[in-house]
């Protein structure tokens, strides 16, 4: 067999693991060390490929793992747990109520901006959905909003989390493809304000045309919008550490990281926060942690193998093959990743696909930082479509009146409002790159 | 010990004896966890105010990451936290569930025997040259040790949950013990939304009623 025939066998047969329900980091370790094996032994006779195939899975996971680029992950995770607990969310909800709160669905637009705000200090989705699931949704019923504009805004708004910082799906996606975990960072936050205001604004032409579905909402004076600002420090100086620190190069991303948890968590500790929920915090973290690092290593031994089979690169040589336009092959990518999506968790769906598909994508002439928004936002569009978009099913959890087909309905024009960012952020690659293209250090 | 008797008292012991094991070794990450950011943040700090950074900073953060990195990794599998497709498991239903379950459970058992048996092998060599980090020279054996000892209690942990499946097969109806069971959609969003409590709200009632 040639290396690339071992190389298409064993992803094959990774896939009939992981269809058996192995955990995605130990079905891709496993491929990745029968694969090393296998193609060694072509090379050295097996009994030597046996160890020095096995010896090379075995080094990879701590050599893999102990990168300082990586220390970062726990405290971006960190910051998301202990957000909870520092009062930020009522806070942002009511001065975006101020703002916002007179256009045409007010109270959605400003939970719109609301979530993006939260997302400073949050990079899951879900659990920003969870928790604006709480704060914002009974106040726009009882405004007398339509139940599936309320929920569908929360579950949506959530998905913001990802792109903007701290993020830790764009750090996984900067390691994997070996890109500047800083870059990457900066890179989201255009785009994730960008979706937030084509969200605001599918929300606006929907409510002026069918003003029913959200009333209008007080009037606040100038006075009024302006005392609701300092509430929001906190958010603002996470925003000011991370995104100024890395951008000016005063920080490495781990100490912006670190800087941004322990403002979150003096802040969570004035506001009360107990030991008890500091320590639940903190194991939170460390479960996730440990996961995330699983799927990292167990991916890379996966890749290692890949290398050594040279199937991204015949992947490369056959897509530029194609006699299709880049733009096609790219828009069938994206709505292969819309699909996979839809069954798949994102975190393994791009792990696995990634290191096959990126190279490809770049030798189709597009920016890898570029490619890296791109597909974590077709990622979390999965969180709000059917049959398994958990953001959707969180709000109908935390909210047992809105059964979560409603939800779905719900979340149909931001669906849409999606594909149009998606389409914009192709049109204009410039609102990805401009900022990291600026900063100052890698 | 407890208060109604296990239908699988001695794999229930095992597993209760493990799982302490676990917790521990998932509080010694999350604590791992906060110095790091104490220590990054005293770092950053201390180079931009007071021109005097952490002495060896990268190489502390560097080799504290294999603490948070793999320890938890048993504790994670005992409640299932790693990630796995449940698409075709989820329409299996007794024995074939289980059956598939104890395959896939007995292929990372022995995935995880081989890596921590290589993984300790990688630790010798450190332990034997006396290799250091560059800058504060840390030895880099502690750091390395970690992956064999995580991936030891790993180890324990698919086997316990190995019998636990293998007992399902030739019970199929007894009840579930030590073995993580597939949750679905639903019931991990009930489980998202729960851990995300947001400020001025009382945790949502655990009263077990089933809304649904």
């Amino acid at each position: 067999m040639s290396n690339l025939e071992i190389g298409i066998t064993v992803t094959v047969l990774m896939m009939v693991f992981l269809l058996m329900g192995m955990r995605v980091a130990f079905a891709a370790a496993l491929g990745g060390t029968i694969g090393l094996v296998w193609i060694l032994a072509g090379r050295m006779g097996f009994e030597k490929a046996l160890f020095a195939g096995l010896g090379m899975a075995g080094t990879i996971p701590h050599s893999k793992s102990v990168t300082y680029a990586l220390s970062i992950l726990p405290m971006f995770i960190l910051i998301g747990f202990l957000a909870f607990h520092a009062g930020l969310t009522k806070a942002l909800f009511e001065a975006a109520k101020r703002w916002f709160g007179r256009l045409p669905g007010g109270l959605a637009v400003a939970t719109v901006f609301a979530t993006a705000g939260f997302a400073a200090v949050s990079g899951a989705s879900t659990a920003t959905a969870a928790v604006f699931a709480r704060v914002a949704i009974p106040e726009m019923l009882r405004e007398g909003y339509d139940k599936r504009l309320a929920a569908g805004v929360v579950a949506a708004g959530g998905t913001l989390a990802t792109l903007i910082p701290p993020s830790a799906i764009l750090v996984i996606y900067a390691i994997i493809v070996e890109e500047s975990v800083g870059k990457l960072l900066i890179a989201g936050f255009l785009p994730g304000i960008v979706s937030a205001i084509i969200y605001a604004a599918i929300i606006v032409s929907f409510v002026s045309f069918r003003p029913g579905l959200g009333p209008r909402s007080q009037v606040y004076t100038w006075t009024q919008r302006f005392k609701s600002i300092p509430a929001t420090t906190p958010i603002i100086s996470v925003i000011f550490i991370i995104f100024g620190s890395m951008y000016f190069g005063w920080a490495t991303p781990t100490e912006a990281g670190a800087l941004g948890a322990f403002v979150v968590f003096v802040i969570a500790v004035l506001r009360g926060m107990s030991a008890g929920a500091l320590r639940d915090a903190l194991l939170e973290t460390a479960k996730l942690t440990v996961m995330i690092f699983t799927i990292i290593w167990g991916v890379l031994v996966y890749v290692r193998f890949l290398g050594f089979a040279g199937l991204p690169e015949a992947f490369s040589v056959w897509i530029q093959s194609l006699d299709y336009p880049p733009i096609v092959i790219l828009l069938c990518i994206l709505a292969a990743y819309a699909v996979l999506g839809m069954f798949m968790d994102a975190i393994g769906m791009l792990l696995l696909t990634l290191p096959v598909v990126q190279p490809a994508v770049l030798a189709l002439g597009y920016d890898p930082i570029w490619f890296g928004i791109i597909v974590v936002k077709m990622a979390e569009l999965c969180l709000i479509t059917p049959p398994i978009g958990l953001n959707c099913f969180v709000v109908s959890s935390v909210r047992p009146e809105i059964n979560v087909q409603d939800v779905f309905r719900g979340c149909a024009p931001f669906f849409v409002a999606d594909v149009l960012t998606v389409a914009v952020l192709i049109a204009f690659p410039e609102i990805v790159l401009v900022l990291p293209q600026m900063m100052l250090k890698g | 010990m407890t208060a109604s008797p296990s239908p699988a008292p001695r794999l229930d012991f095992a597993d209760r004896v493990l799982s302490k094991l676990e917790n521990a070794l998932n509080m010694v990450a999350a604590a791992s966890i906060f110095m790091l950011m104490i220590v990054a943040t005293v770092q950053v700090l201390g180079r931009k105010l007071l021109n005097w950074p952490v002495p060896g900073y990268i190489d502390i953060a560097e080799q504290s990451i294999a603490v948070f990195a793999f320890l938890a990794v048993a504790y994670c599998q005992r409640l299932g936290g790693h990630v796995r497709m449940e698409l075709v498991l989820d329409k299996f239903r007794g024995r074939p569930l289980w059956l598939a379950e104890a395959i896939q459970t007995l292929a990372t058992l022995v995935l995880i025997a081989v890596l921590a048996w290589f993984a300790y092998g990688h630790f010798e060599r450190a332990w034997e040259f006396g290799d250091s980090t560059i800058d504060i020279e840390l030895p880099t054996w502690p750091s390395k040790l970690m992956v064999p000892v995580a991936f030891g209690v790993l180890f324990v942990r698919l086997g316990i949950q190995l019998v636990g499946f293998l007992r399902l097969i030739v019970t199929p109806d007894a009840v579930p013990v030590a073995v993580p069971l597939i949750i679905n959609v639903e019931e991990m969003a009930r489980a998202e939304s729960d851990a995300a409590v947001g400020d001025d709200e009382t945790p949502p009632s655990k009263d077990g009623s089933d809304s649904r």
